[in-house]
């Protein structure tokens, strides 16, 4: 959830900017409609230009830009670092028109297990799960079996597109218990609007203990855990 | 039985000695014209009627938005209505709206007794009208209409997951119309940079013919990439295996928005090159900070076509931090534009006349959709906005809330020029709160429906998403959209019923068109209505200001 608080301070900061500049404008323009309506004896300007303020003014907006880049440059290498963190556990994401799996690769480490999977419909209720444990990096591996799909969980503040032929992945860690809803956020056809999926992050016990529950079950349908 | 040879027919109808009424019959007249104004008008006109015929998609649209799990529209219908609307809206109505009013204005504002190159323009106009019919015509067919969005990335739209004649009618149709707006911009450039009239200069030529430059610049040197990119596209649905390979689905992307960026530019800069004749005709005094919005506009359009990776931040493979930083650094020309438009207004009088209000409303709804742009250009929050109603809100705004301002602006004041009569004040005022009202509660809610986390291009929402409240006020204003379009045609309709005489220059005009009758004449400029002196890019205010000195 460090996307997420980078996130918020970064929006929170162009939020007051642009909050700010449009106060502005729209105070000169009121002003403008109040104060400058036609009338006789207006002193009207008759200036075309007035190059020294104008170069200054554009040299200022330069300046901000120039800010701007940096700090946003900044905001996203910090956000990226999540990416660089020791990985604690695999989940394989595919997508298809018009649901998700989630695959389990190495539930109790050792290569010769066969991988959990958490499978659905995507339709009406029964939505997948991905069940992930708290306080540990996992690396979600997006891929796709079809057309492009996008992995969206707003609550992260987060999305990366999943490709056909093409494997995108980050990392992430889930500082608390709770679930969440996810979309598929690129337009993939008919059913994209149910192409929805639940996020639900446990504690790391509770998470082993589902692991093994679903190991002898297998297929673990939409809401067991 | 006699033989006439062909052509003799016509001398018939010729009066003794003296020329013929006119060549054709006057709907031929009004489609095969060589006149720069009558093929203005014609691509203006489309560009109109299929503004109401896809505004009524999203009409349809929001009506089955307005509540969750709504059923009035099926997912297969609505995918077809987004998916027209938008590329209806951005390949049919704006760009070649925005590239029409040049190909009317650029003579007249220049001197030019007509175009450079007016077959090229009508050969344009037709390739843009074929390319609309056949988009359209998609709905006849039996899977119906294209439905892929209006960038239509593969592998969804190949040949394997959108089959059907509608994808393939598509393509060709956007292919046909966008060749057409390329030859039309074409001719807008080369008029403005070949047929200027005697004393005018690069540097008084008005705002809104160097508008058109800068515009057509980025015609002729991104569309193209458009035209590349439906090749491709052609080529994957005839052999969607050609899609099997990333290289070839990132590929599109890339010369997709090579387009997809500068088409943007094309869609906003002669608009607001129009609220600035317009803010400064009905400021009483010449646009100020002229010479740097002018270099303004030629440095954004040369930065238009180095961000457009910014559309790709969520593919995991494109270099963010570089398209972030040429997206941030437009805030800079765009700052500039803003500083010449506060300012010509401050040191004004002012005068509310119909277009000056669709001005002033321009300024702050325009800046709403670059401010959020810069949001959306900055990757960390693109993360979260991207493909959802974050971004929906914004290009609205950019396009709805901006551009179609400027384009009502622009209609308010060219209107009495084209036709010779006075639109009504009174149903002008009315059309304009109502687009207000209505323009800012459609789309204002949907940015924070967006960062709630709905997604774009949804046919429905869960009962539980909770985005019900917002999506039902976004329909109430889809609502006053309408009402207040249906007052636009009544006005216009019972304007050009019985019109009101306009005068040669109602709005004490500041360039050169406002000096020729209204209509203008065939060759723009004659004897009776000769060309003033080009002292400036605002020869009329000089003219004005020179008779007020000898009167007093």
């Amino acid at each position: 959830m460090h996307r997420r608080s980078v996130f918020d301070q970064v929006f929170a900061v162009e939020t007051a900017i642009a909050l700010a500049v449009f106060v502005i404008v729209l105070g000169l323009l009121v002003f403008a409609v109040v104060r400058r309506r036609a009338r006789a004896g207006l002193f009207v300007s008759r200036r075309r230009e007035w190059k020294p303020v104008e170069l200054c003014y554009a040299g200022a907006l330069a300046a901000v830009a120039a800010g701007l880049v940096i700090y946003t440059a900044l905001a996203n290498r910090e956000q990226g670092r999540e990416n660089d963190r020791p990985v604690d556990l695999r989940v394989e994401v595919s997508a298809f028109q018009w649901c998700w799996e989630f695959a389990h690769p190495d539930p109790a480490g050792g290569p010769e297990d066969e991988p959990v999977t958490a499978r659905a419909t995507c339709r009406g209720d029964d939505l997948p799960t991905l069940v992930v444990p708290t306080g540990r990096n996992i690396r979600l591996e997006l891929d796709s079996r079809d057309v492009i799909h996008s992995f969206w969980v707003p609550e992260l503040r987060y999305k990366l597109d999943a490709f056909p032929g093409h494997r995108n992945e980050f990392t992430v860690r889930f500082d608390r218990e709770g679930r969440w809803i996810g979309h598929c956020a690129e337009f993939c056809g008919h059913r994209h609007h149910t192409m929805d999926f639940w996020v639900r992050a446990v504690s790391p016990e509770e998470y082993d203990a589902w692991l093994l529950d679903a190991q002898t079950g297998q297929d673990i349908p939409a809401e067991t855990a | 039985m006699t033989l006439t040879a062909p052509g003799r027919d016509r001398d018939r109808g010729r009066a003794p000695g003296g020329r013929p009424p006119s060549r054709y019959p006057s709907g031929r007249r009004l489609l095969l014209s060589t006149d720069h104004k009558r093929i203005g008008l014609l691509v203006l006109g489309t560009s109109l009627a299929l503004l109401f015929l896809l505004g009524v998609l999203a009409l349809l649209m929001r009506a089955q938005l307005a509540r969750p799990e709504s059923g009035f529209l099926d997912s297969a219908v609505y995918n077809q209505f987004f998916t027209i609307h938008g590329s209806g809206m951005i390949y049919l109505v704006m760009t070649p709206f925005a590239i029409g009013l040049g190909v009317y204005l650029v003579p007249l504002q220049v001197g030019a007794p007509n175009i450079a190159l007016p077959r090229t323009t009508l050969l344009g106009y037709w390739l843009y009208a074929t390319g609309a019919v056949i988009m359209l015509a998609g709905f006849a067919t039996p899977h119906g209409a294209h439905a892929a969005g209006w960038f239509s990335y593969p592998p969804l739209a190949d040949g394997r997951y959108s089959p059907g004649p509608g994808s393939d009618m598509w393509v060709a149709g956007v292919f046909l119309s966008t060749a057409g707006v390329i030859l039309m911009g074409w001719a807008v450039l080369w008029t403005a940079l070949r047929k200027r009239a005697e004393g005018m200069t690069m540097l008084r030529m008005p705002l809104f013919s160097w508008s058109m430059v800068a515009t057509c610049l980025m015609v002729i040197g991104a569309f193209p990439a458009l035209l590349a990119a439906l090749v491709l596209l052609g080529i994957g649905r005839a052999d969607p295996s050609v899609f099997d390979s990333n290289l070839w689905i990132i590929g599109y992307q890339h010369l997709f928005w090579f387009y997809g960026h500068p088409v943007v530019y094309v869609m906003f800069f002669p608009y607001l090159a129009a609220v600035g004749e317009v803010l400064a005709t009905f400021a009483r005094r010449p646009f100020f900070g002229f010479r740097l919005t002018v270099l303004s506009l030629l440095v954004f359009a040369g930065l238009s076509m180095s961000v457009w990776g910014h559309h790709m931040f969520t593919t995991g493979q494109a270099t963010n931090d570089y398209y972030s930083l040429t997206s941030i650094a437009l805030l800079v020309p765009a700052g500039i534009e803003y500083f010449a438009m506060l300012g010509t207004i401050l040191g004004g009088a002012l005068v509310f006349r119909p277009p000056m209000l669709f001005a002033l409303a321009f300024i702050p709804q325009f800046l709403i959709g670059g401010l959020t742009g810069i949001m959306v250009g900055t990757p960390v929050i693109d993360y979260q906005a991207h493909d959802s109603y974050f971004v929906v809100a914004h290009l609205h705004y950019v396009l709805f809330a901006g551009s179609a301002f400027g384009l009502f602006a622009a209609f308010y004041f060219w209107f009495p020029k084209v036709t010779g009569a006075m639109l009504d004040d009174r149903l002008s005022h009315v059309h304009f709160w109502l687009l207000v009202a209505g323009t800012n509660l459609t789309f204002l809610p949907m940015f924070f429906l967006g960062l709630q986390g709905m997604s774009r291009r949804i046919v429905s929402y869960a009962e539980f998403d909770g985005f019900g409240t917002l999506n039902l006020l976004a329909s109430i204003g889809a609502g006053l959209l309408a009402v207040a379009m249906l007052v636009f045609v009544y006005n216009v309709w019972t304007s050009l019923r019985w019109p009101r005489p306009a005068g040669d220059d109602p709005w004490q005009g500041q360039t050169l068109e406002w000096a020729t009758s209204s209509p203008p004449p065939r060759l723009n400029y004659t004897p009776e209505h000769p060309l003033p002196p080009i002292t400036s890019y605002a020869p009329l205010y000089d003219l004005r200001r020179t008779e007020d000195g000898r009167a007093h």
